[in-house]
């Protein structure tokens, strides 16, 4: 490289990200007054750190797509991590090559600039990227969530994992604090391997052992006495030690101290207490809209002709339009009627102990516009924190639990930036992040 | 067949089981002549006992034994070509080789992006019928429309062009819960033709005892790990001991195949979202 592109290199601005999947603003705010995070305590004090809003439903898969494009699901298409063929009942599971608009790296390398991407729920199975990626959630087989290939060995020698073991960590909570903690470790030899191996622009990593720790024992922080309260804490100290230790090898990059670098942190959603997880296929059920061919139906496949409307998880409804399903019933003609009535009645659902489940009942144009709109449910309900909707199909009762403790949030998220820019909306992170990659005067 | 008769068939001994076969091949070969019937043939483990099956009652009969069809779906493990070059001289099978080239010709790498527009109208339709909607897909064999292509439009091609009024294929009910419900003879359309399923009855344990009790060759690839084989970029061993010498009985055969769809249930399922 001759002298004149090494000074171009040397002058460029580089750009880290570290997700913390589901981490909430307020909970970090209260780590940090507790001490609980001294290396993020004083970094968020050095930038801006705030709330961020999501998108609906605020679950990952959607959630990273739309961080990743800087747009909403019309446009990327990813309305959930599952979703029906066109033009029937069947279920599939939209991956990385369902998503329908670039990314924040496919920009970068118009420029040809690199990126690496860690553990990004949503990209698998992995593509082609100029740099290094590794796929997130949902990623089953580590051959298929890696670019280029070759680091696959390099990544098997260090023990890197996609995942906990969920199925093993949500009825062992032992075992989950040692995965937690093997994943994240893992986790790290990956960011220092990558963080040399490759002449990144960007660097992002992306932690999703806060989101498995949070839904299996959310009760463990909010309860101090709880008897894994420490062990709680104590991850999030491991956590918190990561990034310090990114932010240290940050620091010392070229252009870190004259603040020509940036370094952000940001979560895709928040996490609150469960109250009561909420059916609604039952409700559907329960009220007329939806009738199944079998008494024990086990997928929205078995869904009966006389039905109007069916959700898919978590809080997707789609309206049995005529034209549009095998057993459509509802004309188009009157698809606003019914739209309206559904939202009617779900704003009146309540719980046992006398509050409303929903927060926002949207239309699909109120959240969505774009090529994929068709595709989109007809009706998203946002709920109050503690009711966690849910798509199962079937269910006896439209309230119930499970040994799950935390549900999302969708206005709970967080941001931060060493350089005090402001992101309120995710879907505005993609384009402050390039902004930060732009050459200063 | 009720579930009784299917629990009767799968406790019997090996060698009532290798019977049954022969049964189910002799009755076949009475139904349709040579140039009829074709065997499906992977060069995997239970396609490979199967076509062994149909060379012992085709001895036991004094018949020829039918032609086998080889789906080439773009990404072939060389050990794989490898055993049925052995096997097809070793035996004398005449092996009819397919391959949607239409497709593989447009891609020089698994994994190439392909314009559908390139492709003939036959691809076209059968792309349309899926109700995919891109311009373009990646040429990956096990992917949705991949599979499709290569593997069940190559073969429908090859029953039209050829006529064929039987195809044998090796499933059998422990592989998957969607083969459950398969019988030994099984009518199928688009196009019309019968299935003809003689192993459906044998376990994976079985294919193994098998194979060893009567020498029979089979993929290199086992002995190195590997219980089922795919297409060679999706398929993964999660052992290095030989196939047989695994535990059988309590992992999962098809763990390094990539169809993947009950793991990623699994997996949303732990953490709510199904």
């Amino acid at each position: 490289m001759g002298l004149f592109n090494k000074l171009l290199k040397k002058e460029r601005n580089r750009s880290v990200i570290i997700g913390l999947d589901g981490v909430p603003f307020s909970m970090l705010k209260d780590l940090k007054e507790n001490s609980g995070i001294p290396n993020m305590s004083s970094l968020f004090d050095k930038g801006y750190f705030g709330k961020m809003n999501v998108c609906v439903p605020e679950i990952s898969s959607v959630s990273w797509s739309s961080f990743m494009t800087g747009t909403q699901s019309g446009e990327h298409g990813i309305f959930g991590f599952i979703d029906l063929e066109p033009g029937t009942y069947k279920m599939y599971f939209p991956n990385f090559m369902n998503l329908k608009h670039n990314t924040l790296w496919d920009e970068l390398s118009k420029e040809d600039k690199k990126a690496v991407v860690i553990n990004m729920p949503a990209t698998y199975p992995a593509k082609k990227i100029n740099g290094a990626l590794i796929s997130g959630f949902v990623a089953i087989d580590i051959n298929k969530a890696v670019y280029p290939t070759s680091i696959i060995p390099d990544l098997n020698k260090m023990g890197y994992r996609i995942d906990v073991d969920t199925m093993k960590a949500r009825q062992d909570h032992d075992f989950l604090f040692q995965d937690l903690k093997n994943t994240l470790e893992g986790r790290r030899r990956a960011v220092d391997f990558l963080w040399k191996e490759i002449d990144w622009d960007l660097f992002i990593v992306v932690i999703t052992g806060t989101d498995r720790l949070m839904h299996f024992l959310w009760n463990a922080y909010e309860d101090t006495g709880h008897s894994y309260h420490k062990n709680f804490l104590d991850y999030f100290k491991l956590v918190d030690s990561f990034v310090g230790n990114i932010y240290e090898k940050f620091l010392s990059l070229n252009g870190s101290k004259e603040d020509k670098n940036n370094f952000f942190m940001l979560s895709d959603h928040g996490f609150t207490k469960i109250k009561t997880e909420v059916y609604l296929n039952r409700w559907l059920q329960d009220n007329g809209y939806l009738k199944f061919q079998k008494d024990n139906p086990k997928t929205i496949m078995d869904i009966a002709p006389d039905s109007t409307a069916f959700a898919l998880d978590p809080s997707r409804i789609h309206i049995n339009m005529k034209g549009k399903y095998p057993f459509g019933k509802v004309d188009i003609s009157d698809l606003n009627r019914v739209c309206e009535e559904l939202k009617d009645g779900l704003e009146k659902l309540c719980f046992d102990d006398g509050n409303c489940v929903a927060k926002k009942v949207y239309f699909k144009e109120e959240l969505y516009n774009g090529p994929y709109i068709d595709q989109a449910p007809d009706l998203v309900v946002l709920s109050h924190h503690g009711y966690d909707l849910k798509g199962r199909v079937s269910s006896p009762e439209v309230f119930g639990l499970t040994n799950l403790q935390g549900m999302h949030t969708q206005d709970d998220a967080f941001f931060f930036n060493s350089n005090g820019m402001q992101c309120n909306s995710i879907f505005e992170a993609k384009k402050i992040i390039l902004e930060s990659l732009k050459p200063k005067q | 067949m009720n579930q009784e008769e299917q629990k009767r068939i799968v406790g019997l001994s090996l060698d009532e089981k290798i019977n049954y076969s022969k049964i189910i091949i002799t009755e076949a070969l009475s139904r349709f002549t040579r140039d009829d019937l074709y065997i499906a043939w992977t060069g995997g483990k239970d396609s490979t006992i199967m076509l062994w099956l149909f060379r012992e009652a085709c001895k036991d009969l004094g018949q020829p034994i039918p032609g086998a069809m080889f789906i080439d779906e773009g990404h072939v493990f060389e050990e794989i070509i490898e055993l049925v070059d052995k096997v097809k001289n070793e035996w004398n099978i005449e092996v009819s080789f397919i391959k949607n080239t239409d497709v593989s010709d447009k891609a020089k790498n698994v994994g190439d992006l392909i314009r559908i527009s390139d492709l003939n109208e036959r691809n076209r339709k059968e792309i349309e019928k899926l109700e995919f909607t891109e311009d373009t897909f990646p040429f990956e064999p096990e992917s949705f429309v991949g599979n499709h292509l290569m593997k069940t439009v190559a073969m429908n091609l090859f029953i039209e062009e050829n006529n064929i009024k039987a195809l044998a294929t090796a499933i059998r009910w422990d592989e998957q819960e969607a083969r459950i419900k398969e019988d030994f003879f099984s009518p199928r359309n688009n196009p019309d033709h019968t299935r003809i399923h003689p192993i459906l009855h044998f376990k994976e344990r079985d294919i193994w005892d098998t194979i060893h009790k009567n020498n029979i060759p089979f993929c290199s690839l086992y002995y190195i790990g590997y219980r089922s084989l795919g297409a060679k970029g999706s398929t993964f061993k999660n052992s290095d001991i030989p196939a047989w010498e695994q535990d059988l009985e309590n992992t999962s055969e098809r763990a390094g195949r990539s169809q993947g769809k009950e793991e990623i249930m699994e997996q949303l399922r732990s953490l709510g979202y199904m």
